[in-house]
């Protein structure tokens, strides 16, 4: 237990210090560009208006009170009235947050299903030319920049195939083209992962006696790898997830797929600030839980610290 | 996309991601790449830096009759357009070699600025130590475990693209790797008794970053150096896809692949050709500073 | 109905054709033309910010509200006024108009329609309280009464010959006056209610605003049940919308696109000449734009022709002034707006000008073209020696700096000719107090004034004559061009697009060609 406590307590920490660590810079940016208020209604809102939303944020008070009044506000979920949508930011954020989810679902499930299959196989046959051709790509996948990955895909299996749609969303056919652009670099890393895995537990002893025993390669690799290189692939997998969200901005502009990354985007170019603050606190939010949840999961499995 | 994995997964897990393809070459074979890799990229510095004498024509000189036109040695203003024009009659190719100018310098300049911070900040923690290191070790933690763009386009909507703002932006989002490389190898210092020899005899701190912690790092500098450099271009070039980057006239690559997604399907050449030097730039860069790594410092898998 | 049983709709509809043996060609385009749809979806260029009719006068708005409402009297695509809710009209003396009411109109509410709404909606029009976009649009008008729910009477402050002209525009809609006041103007804004063939259902910001058809209209149900209007802001998915019949209909369709719409075999064109103008409209109280020979030389630095040429595909027309070709007392004498970048620098010495800034703040898609011509515009603005910058802005702010007044510069605006006449235009928006009032001139205050209320149609015609001269002095807009406005449609749609950019989807004017 004790070993658990140590393992988690300071994790638990640092996330919380992630989480006030960008509410402090939203913060401060926010007050850096002078009175925040203009920033926060809409240009013909009465002066009575202006006085509410000055007094909510306590700047009549010293900065120190008006900070601890903003995190209050930020514990609270309260970050003010979107100016373009005319509804509570933090309403619309989360209006916005199933289309998100859903091209992260699939287009990490989509990275799994195709990567680790693939990493396996380069695996099994090392050095050959599935393996160099797979690779290859693997690579072109991790450096590629995800928005002209997304314009290529664009341009390659829509405008000329005519397989896909351009844009938006809708029925399946519309989530293929973006859940491969945001999983492209998850892809790529999950199988180079799994095919180094899977290399190691293959020059491990058992393996080769298994093999001497005359049991068949695939057996092999499939009983003894998936047991061993289970734990590192899912925690690098569950790791690319949080990444995902970085990502989405990008894909959710490119497909116009309405999500919270393009909310974020559109809330810029309208300067409707309460908007962009609220999402970006929520991105970090989810981004923080979904990392902290995997160390605990990992926290778990690994035999190190699991509880006794 | 940078990595960002947090200090908690263990090594070997975070190797085997990035263990480089087809198996562990000689380092001889790894040398040879290496100097191909920083071949490319002084190639592409010195197109940068020739930008104004080998450059075809004018990147933001407008001919409006001879827009949207295919790669042709014989345009509608008389001149050839090998990389064909864009939707006011500029010259693809030239723009994309300026573009390379503005690439290379915010790269550059912001590698130089994320490097100094995460130097200055890693060198203080493991000089100090005690509840200053912590701090600053939680804060890279925490900034790792964060996508950054949020908060990069978050500082810029607010305080308005522009050169500095985007150089700021783009280092602050990578100090994180020097610092911890730093700090380290201060750390392993101040276990050796010399330093306190040297602040014995007089030395000061300076002096002793200078002549023994500097020398040390230099390696794992540049390895962290060119990979930061790669993401650095891609993040420049994403800021100004999305408009928040590098403002037009100004030729850029993310620019240029924006102002080309209206065109798609006519006139394709104005956002694959700079993507397409995008990306191998992208490729090559980071692939360099993978070699690097094998050849000079293995131990730094885990950034 | 979804797209993938419309295209499995086409493909047998296309096997069927090639196999009935009919000439290939024919035969499957032939099937393509007509369809079963019962829903009718636009596309627009940017999504809708108000369903109250009063609060905004931009293009995709009134598309919106001219089918959830009604107006007195509708001036219909052949550019000719005709009867809407007001089934007669007649002058009496010199300055009183008595309107005759049609019956048994209803609200969407089930309320009917009667001269208290009329009444109601036209002072609210030009209430102070509410800021409406439409103030200005009804200043001649003294007093409005209702002396019977039939009868509406009209007193105008001067005689106003243009007085039906007016209420055939944006500020002439009909509100219910009780449904009006009961909500308030936010809670209408979200929910209108009017009497036109369309009636709202819902509207997702940034998604699509959902319409159904009204079956109890009085000019008839409209060809479809339902209606969506859908904001796609960039250009090419919109485009590939319509190509790949994921919408019927889209606006703004830019000329490089046109061949996309024209040579795919279920899409076709929709053409008007936009009785309008598009301009860069300047804060003449920024320096250094408050100097006219800055603004004459902005004006010569342009090379219209190259713009209409290249960037429109030769769809528009040069300018010759700020009146629109097709207004009444539009001076075929007048040549085609100047392009000289000598004389345009030679202007700029003049007036001492010092390389001060000159921004325009363009928004991208929402006037065809803006971006791209800003982008022009600024390469032979600095060809000439001028300090150009183009900012891009969303749609929202702009809308925020027109209320604002807060340009930094120029800004496009595509002013419509409301009346078919000067009066709707040039003095509508440029007038005291009005729309765009950034400039002042008294020599033009009096003579827009005068022109205004005269019915002598030659003093007039001498007044606008002159304005335009003044006009062409201190360029409180920079005219650029009058357009084609275009919309692609898929071949099934059967209607006439109007010049002054509503769409009207009424029996009369639009239906789909059936299976």
């Amino acid at each position: 237990m004790r070993a658990l406590v140590g393992f988690l307590g300071p994790r638990l920490f640092r996330a919380l210090v992630a989480l006030w660590l960008v509410s402090t810079v939203v913060f401060v940016v926010m007050r850096l560009s002078g009175d925040p208020v203009p920033l926060l209604v809409p240009p013909d809102a009465p002066r009575s208006e202006y006085e509410r939303v000055a007094k909510d944020l306590g700047l009549d008070r010293p900065l120190p009170v008006q900070y601890a009044v903003f995190i209050g506000n930020v514990l609270r979920g309260d970050f003010g009235r979107s100016i373009h949508f005319r509804q509570p930011a933090w309403r619309v954020v989360m209006g916005y947050l199933p289309a998100t989810a859903e091209l992260a679902l699939a287009a990490f499930g989509l990275a799994l299903l195709v990567a680790v299959p693939v990493g396996l196989l380069s695996a099994v046959k090392r050095n050959s030319p599935i393996d160099h051709v797979t690779m290859g790509v693997a690579l072109i996948g991790q450096s590629a920049p995800t928005f002209f990955l997304g314009i290529l895909f664009i341009l390659l299996f829509s405008l000329k195939a005519n397989w896909f749609p351009t844009s938006g969303r809708g029925g399946w056919e519309h989530l293929v083209l973006p859940a491969l652009t945001l999983g492209a670099f998850a892809m790529a890393s999950i199988a180079r992962l799994t095919r180094s895995a899977v290399l190691e537990v293959l020059r491990q002893d058992y393996v080769r006696t298994a093999r001497a025993k005359g049991v068949p390669e695939l057996a092999v690799v499939v009983k003894h790898t998936l047991k061993n290189a289970a734990l590192p692939v899912v925690t690098i997998t569950a790791l690319q997830f949080g990444t995902l969200l970085g990502g989405a901005v990008v894909t959710e502009t490119v497909f116009a797929w309405p999500g919270i990354g393009r909310l974020a985007i559109q809330s810029i170019y309208n300067r409707d600030y309460p908007v962009v603050q609220c999402t970006v606190f929520l991105s970090a939010l989810v981004f923080i839980i979904v990392n902290f949840v995997v160390e605990v999961i990992y926290g778990f499995l690994d035999p190190r610290v699991r509880p006794r | 996309m940078a990595s960002s994995t947090p200090a908690s997964v263990p090594a070997e897990v975070i190797a085997a991601v990035t263990e480089p393809a087809g198996g562990g070459a000689g380092a001889r074979r790894t040398r040879r790449l290496v100097a191909a890799g920083l071949g490319f990229v002084l190639a592409v510095a010195i197109v940068a830096l020739a930008a104004p004498w080998i450059s075809p024509q004018d990147p933001t000189r407008q001919s409006l009759r001879g827009r949207l036109a295919a790669p042709t040695l014989q345009g509608a203003d008389g001149r050839a357009h090998v990389l064909g024009t864009d939707h006011l009659g500029r010259d693809v190719l030239s723009r994309v070699i300026w573009g390379a100018r503005v690439s290379l310098l915010v790269g550059f300049a912001a590698v130089v600025v994320g490097g100094l911070i995460g130097a200055t900040l890693g060198i203080l923690a493991g000089y100090r130590g005690g509840w200053l290191d912590s701090a600053i070790m939680t804060l890279a933690d925490a900034q790792l475990a964060f996508p950054f763009i949020l908060l990069a386009i978050g500082i810029i909507a607010v305080l308005g693209p522009s050169f500095p703002t985007l150089i700021l932006v783009i280092g602050l989002s990578g100090w994180m790797s020097y610092a911890r490389v730093l700090r380290s190898q201060v750390l392993v210092l101040r276990s050796r008794e010399f330093v306190d020899a040297i602040h014995a005899l007089g030395g000061s701190a300076g002096r002793i970053v200078a002549r023994h912690i500097l020398p040390n790092v230099m390696s794992s500098l540049v390895v962290i150096a060119t990979l930061e450099l790669a993401r650095s271009i891609v993040l420049e070039a994403t800021l100004s896809f999305l408009g928040l980057g590098v403002q037009p006239p100004t030729p850029s690559w993310g620019g240029m692949v924006q102002e080309g997604r209206e065109y798609l399907d006519s006139a394709w050449w104005i956002s694959t050709y700079p993507g397409l030097v995008l990306m191998l730039t992208s490729l090559v860069v980071s692939r360099t500073g993978d070699w690097l790594r094998d050849l000079l410092d293995p131990t730094l898998r885990g950034e | 109905m979804s797209q993938v049983t419309r295209r499995e709709l086409l493909k047998g509809a296309a096997t069927l054709g090639a196999a009935a043996a009919v000439a290939p060609a024919l035969g499957s385009t032939a099937q393509a033309q007509t369809t079963q749809k019962r829903e009718f979806i636009i596309a627009q260029g940017g999504d809708i910010a108000f369903f109250d009719p009063h609060m905004s006068t931009s293009a995709n708005e009134i598309r919106v509200s001219f089918n959830v409402f009604d107006n007195l009297i509708s001036r219909h695509p052949d550019g000719k006024l005709h009867p809407s809710v007001a089934t007669e009209w007649k002058l009496q003396g010199q300055t009183t108009w008595v309107f005759k009411l049609r019956s048994g109109v209803k609200f969407h509410n089930g309320d009917p329609l009667t001269s208290a709404d009329v009444k109601y909606s036209l002072e609210r029009s030009w209430d102070p309280a509410l800021k409406t976009r439409v103030n200005t649009v009804f200043t001649t008008i003294d007093k409005v009464e209702a002396p019977d729910p039939m009868t509406v009477v009209i007193h105008t402050k001067k005689p106003d010959p243009l007085l039906p002209a007016r209420l055939a525009f944006y500020g002439g809609q009909i509100l219910p006056e009780k449904a009006a006041k009961a909500a308030g103007p936010e809670a209408f804004n979200l929910k209108p209610v009017g009497s036109g063939p369309l009636r709202f259902v819902s509207w997702t910001k940034d998604d699509k605003a959902v319409l159904e058809a009204n079956p109890d209209y009085w000019g008839g149900k409209i060809d479809v049940d339902r209606v969506i209007f859908r904001p796609i802001p960039e250009t090419a998915p919109r485009v590939a919308a319509v190509l790949k019949g994921e919408v019927d209909m889209i606006t703004a369709l830019p000329p490089d696109h046109i061949e996309r719409v024209t040579g795919n075999a279920t899409t076709k064109l929709g053409s008007a000449l936009y009785a309008g103008l598009y301009v860069l409209a300047v804060n003449s109280k920024v320096k250094p734009l408050d100097n006219p020979l800055v603004k004459q030389a902005l004006s010569l630095a342009i090379d219209r022709e190259a713009i209409v040429k290249e960037l429109w595909r030769g769809r528009g027309i040069v300018p010759n002034g700020p009146i629109a070709k097709g207004d009444n007392h539009f001076d075929t004498a007048l040549p085609p707006l100047k392009f000289d970048p000598k004389e345009a620098r030679a202007k700029l010495q003049q007036a001492g000008y010092k390389n001060e800034e000159i921004v325009i703040e363009t928004t991208v898609g929402y006037t065809t073209n803006d971006k791209p011509m800003s982008e022009a515009i600024h390469g032979m603005w600095r060809d000439a020696g001028i300090n150009a910058k183009v900012e891009v802005v969303e749609y929202s702010v702009r809308a925020q700096k027109n209320r604002d007044k807060s340009f930094k510069g120029l800004w496009w605006s595509d002013p419509t000719s409301t009346l078919s006449d000067p009066d709707g235009m040039m003095w509508r928006l440029l007038s005291p107090g009005g729309p765009q009032d950034y400039w002042r001139n008294a020599k033009f205050d009096e003579l827009g004034e005068a022109a205004r209320f005269s019915v002598d149609e030659k003093f007039r015609g001498q007044a606008y004559k002159e304005m335009t001269k003044i006009f062409m002095e201190n360029w409180p807009w920079i005219v650029v061009i009058q357009p084609y406005e275009d919309y692609g449609l898929q071949k099934y749609v059967e209607f006439t697009p109007n010049p002054n950019q509503q769409i009207e989807l009424r029996r009369f004017n639009f239906k789909l060609k059936r299976t």
